[in-house]
């Protein structure tokens, strides 16, 4: 007993005390909250999205000086294929006014299957989200302290930790937590962006000077092809990822909802696509140099801030921190989306019940804890390094893009709304654009790591297919037909004895008590002497139910028993059979070494037809 | 199936190399198998004590053994007794009466029984 409440107060110390379902509350948030709170996901990919261009020419296409070239026209593509999925999306939040995820417009529109796939797609994605943000976060802080740099993944490990226990407490999705870094992050860019490109045009502030390794990198003569050229658009495409966050939450908004989240969303569009763009024209004129493996331990986005405020002074630090906070922030918001997710599939019966349910601090604790290894075990496979993991990343986002987007389409056709050809169209054209960017990314970078994606979303469906259908029979198997009256049947109950003691007296008279249609005792013993003695023992108590004794010839207890029970199962047709064990239960320090033998008989009984075991204590204190 | 075969000819079930050594060790007596025993026929048969049954009625006890030789089963009942003389578990014992069908066993009322000697063939 006492143990039980110590390991319960060992919970409340680090997860809090339960809260009751009824304190359950949606506060509603202004447009200056959400921001924010949806957006900071988005916002948070301007942090590696440059980056990441840069690393597949200067790293894996080699191309030298040439890259900088191509950086304008890749973010331009990027900020276009932006504006088609917010105005996409856009119509989606004034569609479903009650939250439209990806999984539930497509599921709707489109079916089971699609529906499906969004659902695995968007369940990586959220795992990657996790994985890229606290990469992420953890390069900024590199940047600014170099000497961390060996103990990259470890940091990593550590803030998924920290957050998947704050998450089990339960973060009420507060402005105090998340306003401040997202503005300062929004700031520090705007700042580094507008001081840095008035330093180039009008300072005349000349290129970062490189050394070594980068200096190796951009010497390289190597000639934009095509396939880098679109290897380096689908690693700045990751750029987009979390746009869908806001349309998700169109609950959580003032009123009226639809309109108010709308405007977030527009917001958030020209914040992201503004930074990224103006991020890439100063990354251009700068010449800031990142390669594949790690090997240059300073983010772009460091070194443009080294250069830009002329060494690591306040400002440095500053965009670094910031940039760290809404990394980690970003990571947040997938540890709000991921259980939800986890939670409303499951609700469908397409995963386990046991993401259904909320904790004691009304999270959705198991798929929190979930998504923690999950993303753990990528980051330590991975290395903690973003660049690796980029290529998991884009392909779920972009096909729950398509899916969502096509599901909007036959939404549109469905219900032939006001105008409903152009919202159509709107939603066809995200669609066909997000399905070709999905297939790019497939295709160039199918070997780097695009590969596990596609082949785990497949995966993962034939899993949900599998969970629908056990559920399915389960439910078919156990749902009473019209008039049902649960059959009467034969009763016997066999009490398990190994020798005579009060335990196995208590065990006898409890059986007693159960009226059976037949009672028996049944022990196994190993000689011959022994039945004799268990024989007297049985008569000098006075039992007076029959004592069946079996020889176990092979030392064994379990199969002696189960053969018992096997005959006396074909004596009648229509028979129940309980199996009553006397069991000791002592404390948590000396239990094992009671009941081994019961444990394993029970586990022997548990998938017997027709049977009922049951425990009966005797609990020495 | 070769393999599958191959191993299940090396891993016998317990229950089965129980049967075979009690086979075995019968053999030479030449009596009726208990697996071909038919009811209300007067026979002779034999086999090892596999289970007790001791009923304790207040006023009618009664000693119930199983007797397995490899190919079958029997059940003996001795009627008014919590005790017979030599039977005990792991003994060999030869019984002759005739058998009753009760539901689905066969089983002998006080029949004539002699014990086998223990440790020999």
């Amino acid at each position: 007993m006492s143990t039980q409440s110590g390991n319960k107060g060992l919970k409340r110390l680090f997860i809090g005390n339960p809260i009751a379902t009824s304190e359950d509350h949606h506060q509603r948030i202004s447009k200056k909250v959400a921001l924010p709170v949806f957006a900071s996901d988005a916002i948070s990919s301007t942090a590696y999205a440059t980056e990441e261009i840069l690393i597949v020419f200067l790293s894996l296409g080699a191309v030298g000086m040439a890259a900088y070239s191509m950086l304008v026209p890749i973010s331009l593509m990027v900020v276009a294929l932006l504006i088609i999925v917010v105005t996409s999306y856009r119509q989606t939040i004034f569609a479903y006014p009650n939250g439209g995820g990806s999984y539930v417009v497509s599921k709707e529109n489109l079916g089971e299957k699609p529906g499906l796939i969004a659902g695995a797609s968007l369940l990586i994605d959220y795992i990657l989200t996790v994985c890229v943000s606290v990469a992420g976060g953890t390069a900024a802080i590199i940047s600014a302290f170099n000497g961390l740099a060996p103990y990259r993944v470890h940091i990593c490990c550590g803030f998924v930790l920290i957050m998947m226990l704050a998450n089990l407490r339960g973060l009420k999705e507060s402005a105090m937590l998340f306003a401040p870094p997202t503005y300062i992050y929004v700031g520090s860019l705007i700042t580094l962006i507008v001081v840095g490109l008035y330093r180039v045009f009008f300072q005349g502030l000349p290129p970062i000077e490189h050394t070594g390794e980068a200096q190796h990198l951009l010497e390289m003569q190597g000639s934009v092809t095509a396939f880098y050229f679109l290897k380096a658009f689908s690693s700045g495409a990751v750029a987009l990822t979390g746009v869908e966050a806001v349309s998700n939450g169109v609950p959580a908004f003032k009123k009226p909802e639809s309109k108010n989240a709308s405007i977030t969303l527009i917001w958030m569009a020209v914040i992201l696509g503004s930074c990224f763009f103006g991020l890439s024209v100063l990354a251009q004129h700068l010449e800031p140099v990142k390669d594949h493996e790690g090997l240059i331990p300073n983010t772009v986005l460091a070194q443009l801030a080294e250069q830009v405020y002329g060494g690591r002074n306040i400002f440095f630090f500053i965009t670094q921190f910031a940039t760290f906070a809404i990394l980690i922030l970003a990571a947040n918001t997938a540890y709000a989306d991921f259980p939800r997710l986890m939670s409303i599939i499951s609700k469908d019966n397409y995963l386990p019940r046991q993401f259904m349910n909320r904790g004691d601090r009304l999270v959705f604790s198991n798929g929190v804890i979930f998504l923690s290894l999950a993303s753990i075990g990528l980051l330590v496979a991975f290395g903690g390094l973003i660049n690796a993991l980029i290529p998991l990343y884009a392909v779920g986002v972009f096909t729950g893009f398509t899916l969502s987007q096509a599901g909007m389409c036959v939404h549109h056709y469905k219900h032939r709304g006001k105008s409903w050809k152009i919202h159509m169209g709107i939603n066809g054209v995200g669609s066909i654009t997000t399905f070709f960017v999905a297939g790019i990314v497939v295709t160039v970078k199918f070997t780097d790591g695009a590969w596990i994606p596609a082949l785990l979303i497949p995966t993962m469906m034939i899993g949900f297919k599998g969970v629908h259908r056990h559920y399915t029979r389960v439910r078919s198997f156990l749902a009473p037909t019209e008039g049902y009256k649960a059959p009467f049947k034969t009763h016997t109950v066999v009490v398990l004895v190994g020798s005579v003691n009060q335990g196995v007296l208590q065990a006898v008279r409890y059986a007693q008590s159960l009226r059976p249609d037949k009672l028996v005792a049944l022990s196994v013993i190993e000689q011959s002497e022994d039945r004799a003695r268990l024989q007297e023992q049985w008569d000098k108590f006075g039992l007076t139910i029959d004592l069946d004794t079996v020889v176990s010839e092979y030392r064994d207890l379990t199969e002696p028993i189960l053969n018992r029970i096997n005959e006396i199962d074909n004596m009648y047709n229509d028979d129940l059979i309980t199996v009553i064990i006397p069991e000791f239960v002592t404390s948590i320090r000396s239990q094992w070494l009671h009941n081994q033998s019961a444990l394993a008989i029970k586990a022997r009984l548990l998938f017997r037809p027709n049977t009922v075991v049951t425990s009966v204590p005797i609990v020495i204190p | 199936m070769g393999l599958k075969d191959a191993f299940n000819s090396k891993v016998k079930p317990v229950r089965q190399l129980d049967a075979e050594r009690l086979v075995d060790r019968f053999a030479e007596l030449r009596l009726q198998p208990l697996g071909e025993l038919e009811a209300r026929d007067r026979t002779k048969v034999c086999g090892e004590v596999k289970r007790m049954t001791i009923k304790p009625r207040s006023g009618i006890p009664s000693t119930e053994i199983v007797i397995n030789d490899g190919t079958g089963d029997a059940t003996v009942i001795f009627s008014g007794r919590r005790h017979v003389a030599g039977i005990e578990h792991g003994h060999c014992i030869i019984v002759e009466g005739v058998a009753y069908a009760d539901t689905n066993r066969l089983v002998f009322l006080n029949p004539k029984y002699s014990l086998l000697p223990m440790g020999d063939k």
